[in-house]
Protein backbone atom coordinates (compact mmCIF):
# COMPACT_ATOMS: atom_id res chain seq x y z
CA UNK A 1 0.00 0.00 0.00
CA UNK A 2 1.10 3.30 -0.87
CA UNK A 3 2.15 5.94 2.13
CA UNK A 4 -0.63 7.94 3.61
CA UNK A 5 -1.37 11.26 2.38
CA UNK A 6 -0.26 14.14 4.46
CA UNK A 7 -3.11 15.59 7.21
CA UNK A 8 -2.76 18.76 4.57
CA UNK A 9 -3.90 16.91 2.15
CA UNK A 10 -6.86 15.33 3.94
CA UNK A 11 -8.17 18.47 4.64
CA UNK A 12 -7.97 19.85 1.38
CA UNK A 13 -10.52 16.31 0.61
CA UNK A 14 -12.88 18.32 2.81
CA UNK A 15 -13.13 21.34 1.07
CA UNK A 16 -11.58 21.26 -2.09
CA UNK A 17 -11.87 17.77 -3.37
CA UNK A 18 -10.78 18.53 -6.69
CA UNK A 19 -7.54 19.57 -5.34
CA UNK A 20 -6.65 16.55 -4.51
CA UNK A 21 -5.13 14.13 -6.84
CA UNK A 22 -7.02 10.67 -7.50
CA UNK A 23 -4.53 8.14 -6.07
CA UNK A 24 -4.47 10.01 -3.07
CA UNK A 25 -8.04 10.19 -2.73
CA UNK A 26 -8.11 6.00 -3.78
CA UNK A 27 -6.20 5.58 -0.98
CA UNK A 28 -8.06 7.57 1.55
CA UNK A 29 -11.05 5.60 0.54
CA UNK A 30 -9.43 2.74 1.45
CA UNK A 31 -7.44 3.35 4.10
CA UNK A 32 -8.83 3.05 8.05
CA UNK A 33 -6.22 5.38 9.55
CA UNK A 34 -6.60 8.33 6.71
CA UNK A 35 -10.74 7.60 7.10
CA UNK A 36 -10.35 8.33 10.43
CA UNK A 37 -7.57 11.42 10.06
CA UNK A 38 -10.32 12.62 7.57
CA UNK A 39 -13.10 12.59 10.13
CA UNK A 40 -10.77 14.50 12.17
CA UNK A 41 -9.90 17.12 9.84
CA UNK A 42 -13.79 17.41 9.01
CA UNK A 43 -14.87 18.60 12.53
CA UNK A 44 -12.05 20.56 13.09
CA UNK A 45 -12.77 22.25 9.90
CA UNK A 46 -16.82 22.24 11.32
CA UNK A 47 -15.76 23.76 14.62
CA UNK A 48 -13.40 26.56 12.96
CA UNK A 49 -16.30 27.32 10.51
CA UNK A 50 -18.80 28.15 13.43
CA UNK A 51 -16.32 29.32 15.71
CA UNK A 52 -14.92 32.08 12.97
CA UNK A 53 -18.13 33.10 11.61
CA UNK A 54 -19.14 36.21 12.48
CA UNK A 55 -21.81 38.85 11.78
CA UNK A 56 -21.12 41.28 8.80
CA UNK A 57 -23.69 42.97 6.66
CA UNK A 58 -22.39 46.72 6.17
CA UNK A 59 -23.90 50.00 5.26
CA UNK A 60 -22.01 50.24 2.13
CA UNK A 61 -22.66 53.74 1.29
CA UNK A 62 -22.14 55.19 4.90
CA UNK A 63 -18.34 52.91 4.97
CA UNK A 64 -17.79 54.77 1.76
CA UNK A 65 -18.76 58.34 3.03
CA UNK A 66 -16.42 57.87 5.85
CA UNK A 67 -13.84 56.37 3.69
CA UNK A 68 -13.85 60.06 1.50
CA UNK A 69 -14.21 61.75 4.61
CA UNK A 70 -11.36 60.51 6.43
CA UNK A 71 -8.56 60.02 3.59
CA UNK A 72 -7.09 63.28 3.74
CA UNK A 73 -6.30 63.42 7.00
CA UNK A 74 -5.09 59.82 7.73
CA UNK A 75 -1.42 60.08 7.15
CA UNK A 76 -0.78 62.50 9.49
CA UNK A 77 -3.07 60.57 12.32
CA UNK A 78 -1.87 57.21 11.90
CA UNK A 79 1.80 58.69 12.45
CA UNK A 80 0.88 60.46 15.51
CA UNK A 81 -1.21 57.50 16.88
CA UNK A 82 2.12 55.32 16.49
CA UNK A 83 4.89 57.90 17.32
CA UNK A 84 2.23 58.34 21.10
CA UNK A 85 1.90 54.52 21.58
CA UNK A 86 5.37 53.65 23.27
CA UNK A 87 4.71 56.48 25.36
CA UNK A 88 1.42 56.27 26.30
CA UNK A 89 2.42 52.19 27.00
CA UNK A 90 4.70 53.44 29.24
CA UNK A 91 3.01 55.78 31.12
CA UNK A 92 -0.07 53.31 31.52
CA UNK A 93 2.49 50.46 32.84
CA UNK A 94 3.67 53.41 35.14
CA UNK A 95 0.06 53.83 36.35
CA UNK A 96 -0.44 49.94 36.79
CA UNK A 97 2.32 49.75 38.78
CA UNK A 98 2.36 52.58 40.79
CA UNK A 99 -1.23 54.67 41.18
CA UNK A 100 -1.24 57.82 40.15
CA UNK A 101 -2.07 61.94 40.96
CA UNK A 102 0.32 65.23 41.95
CA UNK A 103 2.24 65.67 45.03
CA UNK A 104 -0.33 68.06 46.24
CA UNK A 105 -0.91 67.50 49.83
CA UNK A 106 1.79 66.87 52.34
CA UNK A 107 1.21 63.40 53.40
CA UNK A 108 1.57 61.76 49.97
CA UNK A 109 4.87 60.24 50.01
CA UNK A 110 7.22 59.56 46.52
CA UNK A 111 7.16 56.50 45.73
CA UNK A 112 8.33 56.04 42.97
CA UNK A 113 10.45 58.52 40.52
CA UNK A 114 11.80 58.03 37.09
CA UNK A 115 15.94 57.78 36.33
CA UNK A 116 15.32 55.48 33.56
CA UNK A 117 13.49 53.30 31.73
CA UNK A 118 13.47 49.29 30.98
CA UNK A 119 11.78 47.92 27.60
CA UNK A 120 9.28 45.16 28.73
CA UNK A 121 8.35 42.88 26.27
CA UNK A 122 4.94 42.03 26.97
CA UNK A 123 3.43 39.84 23.81
CA UNK A 124 -0.17 41.21 22.27
CA UNK A 125 -2.02 38.08 23.60
CA UNK A 126 -0.95 39.08 26.96
CA UNK A 127 -1.84 43.04 27.07
CA UNK A 128 -5.27 41.86 25.35
CA UNK A 129 -5.63 39.91 28.50
CA UNK A 130 -4.69 42.77 30.75
CA UNK A 131 -8.02 44.51 32.29
CA UNK A 132 -8.26 48.30 32.37
CA UNK A 133 -7.10 49.49 35.67
CA UNK A 134 -10.35 50.86 36.75
CA UNK A 135 -11.86 47.04 37.41
CA UNK A 136 -10.10 47.08 40.38
CA UNK A 137 -10.45 50.87 41.77
CA UNK A 138 -11.03 54.36 40.84
CA UNK A 139 -9.41 56.09 38.44
CA UNK A 140 -9.90 60.08 38.36
CA UNK A 141 -7.36 61.91 35.85
CA UNK A 142 -6.92 64.99 37.60
CA UNK A 143 -4.94 67.44 35.45
CA UNK A 144 -4.89 66.85 31.57
CA UNK A 145 -2.24 67.77 29.48
CA UNK A 146 -3.49 69.50 26.64
CA UNK A 147 -0.88 69.55 24.39
CA UNK A 148 -1.29 72.94 22.18
CA UNK A 149 0.44 74.67 19.65
CA UNK A 150 2.80 77.20 20.84
CA UNK A 151 4.13 80.12 18.97
CA UNK A 152 8.13 78.79 19.33
CA UNK A 153 10.58 77.62 20.99
CA UNK A 154 10.95 80.95 23.49
CA UNK A 155 7.22 80.12 24.03
CA UNK A 156 7.83 76.48 24.49
CA UNK A 157 10.54 76.74 26.89
CA UNK A 158 8.52 79.38 28.81
CA UNK A 159 5.36 77.03 29.31
CA UNK A 160 7.20 73.96 30.17
CA UNK A 161 10.06 75.28 32.11
CA UNK A 162 12.41 72.80 30.22
CA UNK A 163 15.25 73.45 27.95
CA UNK A 164 14.09 72.33 24.56
CA UNK A 165 17.38 71.13 22.92
CA UNK A 166 18.22 72.13 19.32
CA UNK A 167 18.96 69.47 16.50
CA UNK A 168 22.62 70.11 15.36
CA UNK A 169 21.69 68.30 11.86
CA UNK A 170 18.63 67.44 10.32
CA UNK A 171 18.64 64.31 8.92
CA UNK A 172 18.03 63.85 5.18
CA UNK A 173 15.11 64.77 4.04
CA UNK A 174 13.98 66.57 7.10
CA UNK A 175 13.64 70.22 5.81
CA UNK A 176 11.91 73.73 7.13
CA UNK A 177 11.28 75.16 10.57
CA UNK A 178 9.88 73.11 13.69
CA UNK A 179 6.84 73.57 14.68
CA UNK A 180 6.79 74.11 19.02
CA UNK A 181 4.12 72.01 20.90
CA UNK A 182 3.96 72.51 25.00
CA UNK A 183 1.64 70.62 27.28
CA UNK A 184 1.18 70.98 30.96
CA UNK A 185 1.43 68.37 34.05
CA UNK A 186 -0.69 65.25 33.51
CA UNK A 187 -1.58 64.01 37.09
CA UNK A 188 -3.85 61.03 37.92
CA UNK A 189 -4.88 59.10 41.07
CA UNK A 190 -6.01 55.56 41.33
CA UNK A 191 -7.89 54.60 44.60
CA UNK A 192 -7.83 50.61 45.60
CA UNK A 193 -11.37 49.35 45.85
CA UNK A 194 -11.70 46.02 47.31
CA UNK A 195 -14.98 45.90 46.28
CA UNK A 196 -13.99 46.11 42.58
CA UNK A 197 -11.71 43.76 42.49
CA UNK A 198 -14.10 41.18 43.99
CA UNK A 199 -16.55 42.03 41.20
CA UNK A 200 -14.01 41.74 38.59
CA UNK A 201 -12.82 38.79 40.39
CA UNK A 202 -16.33 37.32 40.22
CA UNK A 203 -16.65 38.45 36.33
CA UNK A 204 -13.48 35.83 35.31
CA UNK A 205 -14.68 33.39 37.56
CA UNK A 206 -11.39 33.12 39.42
CA UNK A 207 -11.13 34.18 42.86
CA UNK A 208 -9.30 37.07 43.63
CA UNK A 209 -5.80 36.90 45.92
CA UNK A 210 -6.35 38.71 49.77
CA UNK A 211 -6.24 42.16 49.29
CA UNK A 212 -3.13 43.16 51.36
CA UNK A 213 -3.99 45.20 54.80
CA UNK A 214 -4.38 49.07 54.38
CA UNK A 215 -4.78 48.84 50.41
CA UNK A 216 -8.42 48.93 49.90
CA UNK A 217 -9.28 52.53 49.70
CA UNK A 218 -5.82 53.31 49.56
CA UNK A 219 -5.04 56.60 46.93
CA UNK A 220 -2.10 56.69 44.48
CA UNK A 221 -0.83 59.62 42.48
CA UNK A 222 1.38 59.53 39.16
CA UNK A 223 1.97 62.89 37.69
CA UNK A 224 4.02 63.48 34.39
CA UNK A 225 5.12 66.36 32.28
CA UNK A 226 5.38 69.33 31.57
CA UNK A 227 6.68 68.84 28.87
CA UNK A 228 7.62 70.78 25.02
CA UNK A 229 8.17 69.54 21.91
CA UNK A 230 9.88 70.09 18.46
CA UNK A 231 8.42 68.86 15.84
CA UNK A 232 9.13 68.94 11.82
CA UNK A 233 6.67 67.94 8.79
CA UNK A 234 7.03 66.57 6.01
CA UNK A 235 5.32 67.72 2.91
CA UNK A 236 2.39 65.86 3.37
CA UNK A 237 1.44 66.97 7.04
CA UNK A 238 3.14 63.96 8.33
CA UNK A 239 5.93 64.68 11.49
CA UNK A 240 9.21 63.47 10.22
CA UNK A 241 10.98 64.35 12.82
CA UNK A 242 10.07 64.86 16.77
CA UNK A 243 12.30 65.94 19.51
CA UNK A 244 10.26 66.49 23.13
CA UNK A 245 11.37 66.04 26.36
CA UNK A 246 9.27 66.28 29.32
CA UNK A 247 9.57 66.35 33.35
CA UNK A 248 9.63 61.96 34.03
CA UNK A 249 6.88 60.19 35.59
CA UNK A 250 6.88 60.04 39.56
CA UNK A 251 4.21 58.48 41.95
CA UNK A 252 3.18 59.05 45.43
CA UNK A 253 1.19 57.08 47.83
CA UNK A 254 -0.41 57.78 51.06
CA UNK A 255 1.69 55.34 52.72
CA UNK A 256 1.30 52.16 51.39
CA UNK A 257 4.45 50.52 49.96
CA UNK A 258 5.25 51.02 46.52
CA UNK A 259 6.03 47.25 46.18
CA UNK A 260 2.75 46.27 48.00
CA UNK A 261 0.95 47.88 45.45
CA UNK A 262 3.17 46.51 42.82
CA UNK A 263 3.07 43.09 43.77
CA UNK A 264 -0.57 42.89 44.24
CA UNK A 265 -1.66 44.43 40.96
CA UNK A 266 0.83 42.11 39.37
CA UNK A 267 -0.97 39.18 41.17
CA UNK A 268 -4.49 40.22 40.14
CA UNK A 269 -3.40 41.49 36.24
CA UNK A 270 -2.98 37.91 35.10
CA UNK A 271 0.02 38.65 32.98
CA UNK A 272 2.08 35.24 32.67
CA UNK A 273 4.67 34.52 35.03
CA UNK A 274 7.72 36.26 33.29
CA UNK A 275 6.40 38.97 32.03
CA UNK A 276 5.25 40.06 36.17
CA UNK A 277 8.87 38.51 37.11
CA UNK A 278 10.35 41.10 34.27
CA UNK A 279 8.07 43.61 35.66
CA UNK A 280 9.38 43.12 39.63
CA UNK A 281 13.09 43.04 38.80
CA UNK A 282 12.83 46.30 36.66
CA UNK A 283 10.89 48.52 39.05
CA UNK A 284 12.33 46.58 42.56
CA UNK A 285 14.22 49.74 42.78
CA UNK A 286 10.96 52.26 42.50
CA UNK A 287 13.50 54.19 39.96
CA UNK A 288 12.85 52.02 36.21
CA UNK A 289 9.60 53.05 33.99
CA UNK A 290 8.85 49.51 32.76
CA UNK A 291 8.44 50.47 28.83
CA UNK A 292 5.83 48.01 26.90
CA UNK A 293 7.37 46.56 23.60
CA UNK A 294 5.18 44.36 21.95
CA UNK A 295 7.44 42.63 19.99
CA UNK A 296 4.56 41.92 17.22
CA UNK A 297 5.38 45.51 16.24
CA UNK A 298 8.65 46.72 17.49
CA UNK A 299 11.41 46.13 18.63
CA UNK A 300 13.91 47.25 21.34
CA UNK A 301 17.97 47.27 22.39
CA UNK A 302 19.70 49.54 24.39
CA UNK A 303 21.91 52.35 23.66
CA UNK A 304 23.05 55.31 25.30
CA UNK A 305 23.03 59.14 24.79
CA UNK A 306 25.54 61.37 26.10
CA UNK A 307 26.34 58.82 28.46
CA UNK A 308 23.16 58.15 29.88
CA UNK A 309 21.36 54.79 29.50
CA UNK A 310 19.02 54.33 26.40
CA UNK A 311 16.26 52.58 24.68
CA UNK A 312 16.07 52.37 20.90
CA UNK A 313 12.49 51.18 19.71
CA UNK A 314 12.25 50.56 15.83
CA UNK A 315 8.84 49.44 13.96
CA UNK A 316 8.74 46.21 12.85
CA UNK A 317 8.73 47.66 9.39
CA UNK A 318 11.66 49.42 10.13
CA UNK A 319 9.73 53.04 9.13
CA UNK A 320 9.61 54.81 12.66
CA UNK A 321 12.21 54.55 15.41
CA UNK A 322 12.62 57.04 18.72
CA UNK A 323 15.14 56.68 21.46
CA UNK A 324 14.29 57.82 25.09
CA UNK A 325 16.70 58.54 28.06
CA UNK A 326 16.33 59.81 31.24
CA UNK A 327 18.40 62.44 32.88
CA UNK A 328 17.94 63.91 35.95
CA UNK A 329 14.32 63.40 36.27
CA UNK A 330 13.89 64.68 32.70
CA UNK A 331 12.68 62.02 29.55
CA UNK A 332 13.83 63.18 26.13
CA UNK A 333 12.76 61.45 22.82
CA UNK A 334 13.71 61.66 19.15
CA UNK A 335 11.41 59.87 17.30
CA UNK A 336 10.41 59.88 13.74
CA UNK A 337 10.07 58.40 10.67
CA UNK A 338 13.41 57.98 10.01
CA UNK A 339 16.01 55.03 10.62
CA UNK A 340 17.22 53.98 14.17
CA UNK A 341 20.84 55.57 12.98
CA UNK A 342 19.11 58.64 12.07
CA UNK A 343 17.34 59.19 15.40
CA UNK A 344 20.53 58.09 16.92
CA UNK A 345 22.59 60.70 15.05
CA UNK A 346 19.95 63.74 15.97
CA UNK A 347 19.93 62.21 19.29
CA UNK A 348 23.39 61.83 20.49
CA UNK A 349 23.69 65.32 18.22
CA UNK A 350 21.24 67.70 20.45
CA UNK A 351 22.72 70.91 21.87
CA UNK B 1 0.85 39.06 -5.64
CA UNK B 2 3.81 39.03 -4.04
CA UNK B 3 5.38 42.10 -4.85
CA UNK B 4 1.94 43.89 -4.65
CA UNK B 5 1.73 42.43 -0.85
CA UNK B 6 5.12 43.93 -0.50
CA UNK B 7 4.53 46.98 -1.43
CA UNK B 8 1.17 46.72 0.62
CA UNK B 9 3.06 46.41 3.46
CA UNK B 10 5.73 49.26 2.71
CA UNK B 11 3.02 51.56 1.94
CA UNK B 12 1.06 50.44 4.71
CA UNK B 13 2.74 51.66 7.00
CA UNK B 14 1.83 55.40 5.79
CA UNK B 15 5.03 56.65 5.58
CA UNK B 16 6.07 56.45 2.09
CA UNK B 17 7.90 59.94 1.50
CA UNK B 18 6.47 60.57 -1.69
CA UNK B 19 2.08 61.06 -2.01
CA UNK B 20 0.68 59.17 -4.27
CA UNK B 21 -2.64 60.06 -5.50
CA UNK B 22 -5.70 58.32 -4.74
CA UNK B 23 -6.26 55.55 -7.12
CA UNK B 24 -9.74 56.26 -9.70
CA UNK B 25 -11.03 52.77 -9.78
CA UNK B 26 -11.20 52.94 -5.99
CA UNK B 27 -14.69 53.54 -5.48
CA UNK B 28 -15.75 50.98 -7.34
CA UNK B 29 -13.16 48.09 -5.75
CA UNK B 30 -14.95 49.49 -2.32
CA UNK B 31 -18.43 49.06 -3.48
CA UNK B 32 -17.39 45.52 -4.71
CA UNK B 33 -15.17 44.47 -2.12
CA UNK B 34 -16.08 46.00 1.34
CA UNK B 35 -18.50 43.25 2.56
CA UNK B 36 -16.03 40.30 1.91
CA UNK B 37 -13.28 42.38 3.71
CA UNK B 38 -15.60 43.17 6.29
CA UNK B 39 -16.16 39.55 7.39
CA UNK B 40 -12.35 39.04 7.11
CA UNK B 41 -12.02 41.00 9.65
CA UNK B 42 -14.87 40.37 11.39
CA UNK B 43 -14.16 36.49 11.44
CA UNK B 44 -10.61 37.70 13.53
CA UNK B 45 -12.46 39.99 15.90
CA UNK B 46 -15.79 39.05 16.31
CA UNK B 47 -17.11 42.66 16.04
CA UNK B 48 -18.95 44.52 12.82
CA UNK B 49 -17.72 47.37 14.25
CA UNK B 50 -14.36 46.53 14.86
CA UNK B 51 -14.01 45.03 11.91
CA UNK B 52 -15.37 48.16 9.65
CA UNK B 53 -12.34 49.89 11.27
CA UNK B 54 -10.14 47.44 10.13
CA UNK B 55 -11.55 47.29 6.61
CA UNK B 56 -11.22 51.77 6.62
CA UNK B 57 -7.79 51.20 7.44
CA UNK B 58 -7.45 48.82 4.73
CA UNK B 59 -8.76 50.33 2.01
CA UNK B 60 -7.05 53.90 2.77
CA UNK B 61 -4.00 52.28 2.21
CA UNK B 62 -5.17 50.13 -0.67
CA UNK B 63 -6.52 53.57 -2.04
CA UNK B 64 -2.72 54.72 -2.45
CA UNK B 65 -1.19 51.56 -3.83
CA UNK B 66 -0.34 50.43 -7.40
CA UNK B 67 -1.90 46.81 -6.91
CA UNK B 68 -3.64 46.06 -9.94
CA UNK B 69 -8.15 45.66 -9.87
CA UNK B 70 -7.61 42.09 -10.88
CA UNK B 71 -5.43 41.23 -7.56
CA UNK B 72 -7.64 43.66 -5.50
CA UNK B 73 -9.33 41.23 -3.54
CA UNK B 74 -6.86 38.59 -2.32
CA UNK B 75 -4.60 41.49 -1.84
CA UNK B 76 -7.31 43.21 0.41
CA UNK B 77 -8.00 40.20 2.14
CA UNK B 78 -4.54 39.22 3.20
CA UNK B 79 -4.34 43.04 4.23
CA UNK B 80 -7.35 42.82 6.38
CA UNK B 81 -6.31 39.50 8.54
CA UNK B 82 -3.38 40.74 9.02
CA UNK B 83 -4.72 44.34 10.47
CA UNK B 84 -7.29 42.92 12.47
CA UNK B 85 -4.92 40.34 14.11
CA UNK B 86 -2.65 43.46 14.76
CA UNK B 87 -5.73 45.01 16.33
CA UNK B 88 -6.13 42.49 18.59
CA UNK B 89 -5.51 44.33 21.77
CA UNK B 90 -7.01 47.44 20.94
CA UNK B 91 -9.85 46.15 19.97
CA UNK B 92 -10.34 44.44 23.48
CA UNK B 93 -11.31 48.28 25.01
CA UNK B 94 -13.32 48.90 22.36
CA UNK B 95 -15.39 46.16 22.25
CA UNK B 96 -16.26 46.14 25.64
CA UNK B 97 -17.36 50.07 25.64
CA UNK B 98 -19.68 48.80 22.50
CA UNK B 99 -21.17 46.22 24.11
CA UNK B 100 -22.15 48.67 27.05
CA UNK B 101 -23.74 50.93 25.15
CA UNK B 102 -25.46 48.80 21.91
CA UNK B 103 -28.76 48.51 22.21
CA UNK B 104 -29.02 45.02 20.92
CA UNK B 105 -26.78 43.75 23.80
CA UNK B 106 -29.22 45.20 26.53
CA UNK B 107 -32.14 43.25 24.45
CA UNK B 108 -30.90 39.91 25.20
CA UNK B 109 -33.12 38.36 27.04
CA UNK B 110 -30.95 36.33 28.91
CA UNK B 111 -27.75 38.26 30.35
CA UNK B 112 -25.97 34.94 31.60
CA UNK B 113 -26.36 34.40 27.99
CA UNK B 114 -24.67 37.44 27.04
CA UNK B 115 -21.54 37.04 28.92
CA UNK B 116 -20.97 33.76 27.90
CA UNK B 117 -21.05 35.15 24.32
CA UNK B 118 -18.92 37.58 25.21
CA UNK B 119 -16.30 35.45 26.61
CA UNK B 120 -16.43 32.79 24.28
CA UNK B 121 -15.67 35.76 21.80
CA UNK B 122 -13.11 36.53 24.19
CA UNK B 123 -11.39 33.32 24.01
CA UNK B 124 -11.23 33.06 20.57
CA UNK B 125 -10.09 36.20 20.55
CA UNK B 126 -7.16 35.16 22.53
CA UNK B 127 -6.39 32.03 20.59
CA UNK B 128 -5.85 33.14 17.46
CA UNK B 129 -3.82 35.51 18.67
CA UNK B 130 -1.72 32.62 20.38
CA UNK B 131 -1.15 31.18 16.87
CA UNK B 132 1.57 31.68 15.22
CA UNK B 133 0.75 34.59 12.14
CA UNK B 134 0.84 32.49 9.16
CA UNK B 135 -1.66 29.92 10.60
CA UNK B 136 -3.77 32.10 11.89
CA UNK B 137 -3.67 34.10 8.67
CA UNK B 138 -4.28 30.83 6.44
CA UNK B 139 -7.06 29.55 8.81
CA UNK B 140 -8.69 33.11 8.19
CA UNK B 141 -8.20 33.61 4.52
CA UNK B 142 -9.48 30.17 3.94
CA UNK B 143 -12.56 30.26 5.86
CA UNK B 144 -13.17 33.80 4.13
CA UNK B 145 -13.26 32.25 0.26
CA UNK B 146 -9.82 32.63 -1.03
CA UNK B 147 -8.59 29.28 -2.92
CA UNK B 148 -5.79 27.19 -1.71
CA UNK B 149 -3.86 29.03 -4.59
CA UNK B 150 -4.39 32.36 -3.35
CA UNK B 151 -3.63 31.60 0.49
CA UNK B 152 -0.41 30.23 -1.06
CA UNK B 153 0.60 33.35 -2.66
CA UNK B 154 -0.59 35.73 0.26
CA UNK B 155 1.85 33.61 2.42
CA UNK B 156 4.34 32.59 0.32
CA UNK B 157 3.71 29.00 0.90
CA UNK B 158 4.18 26.20 -1.71
CA UNK B 159 0.26 25.13 -2.50
CA UNK B 160 0.70 21.98 -1.02
CA UNK B 161 1.39 23.23 2.24
CA UNK B 162 -1.61 25.54 2.32
CA UNK B 163 -3.93 22.32 4.08
CA UNK B 164 -1.14 21.33 6.30
CA UNK B 165 -1.08 25.19 7.68
CA UNK B 166 -5.05 25.13 8.32
CA UNK B 167 -4.96 21.49 9.30
CA UNK B 168 -2.59 23.05 12.03
CA UNK B 169 -4.41 25.59 12.95
CA UNK B 170 -7.63 24.05 13.52
CA UNK B 171 -6.35 22.03 15.45
CA UNK B 172 -4.83 24.15 17.44
CA UNK B 173 -8.25 25.97 17.77
CA UNK B 174 -10.26 23.33 18.68
CA UNK B 175 -8.12 21.68 21.55
CA UNK B 176 -7.33 25.36 22.62
CA UNK B 177 -11.04 26.15 23.03
CA UNK B 178 -12.66 23.10 24.42
CA UNK B 179 -9.74 22.35 26.79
Amino acid sequence: MRRHPNDGVLRRLVDDPAGVTDADREHIESCPTCGEGLVDARRDAAFAALTLSAPADPDIDAAWNRLRVTEPNRKAHRVRARLRSPIIAGAAVAVLLAGAGAAAAADWFPIFRTERIAPVTVHQADLMRLPDLSSWGDVEITSRPEIHAVAGLAAAEKESGLDVPGVAELPRGVTGEAQYQAGKRISAQFTFRAAKVAAFARGTGRAAPPMPAGLDGSSFRLTAGPGAAAVWSSNQGVPSLIVARAVAPTAYSTGVPFTTARDYLLSLSGLPADVAGQLRSFTADGTTLPLHVMPEEMTSRPTEVGGAPATLLTSSDGALSAVLWVRDGVVTAVAGSLSADEVLSVARGLR
Amino acid sequence: MDSALAHGRKDGVALTRSPRAVRPDLEQVFRTSYPRVVAVAARVLGSRDEAEDVAQEVFLTFGRSDVPAGEALPWLSVAAAHTALNHLRTGKRRTGREQAARPEATAVPDVADAVVASEERRRVRAALARLPRKQAIALVLRHSGLSYAEVAAALDLSPGSVGTTVRRAESALRKELNA
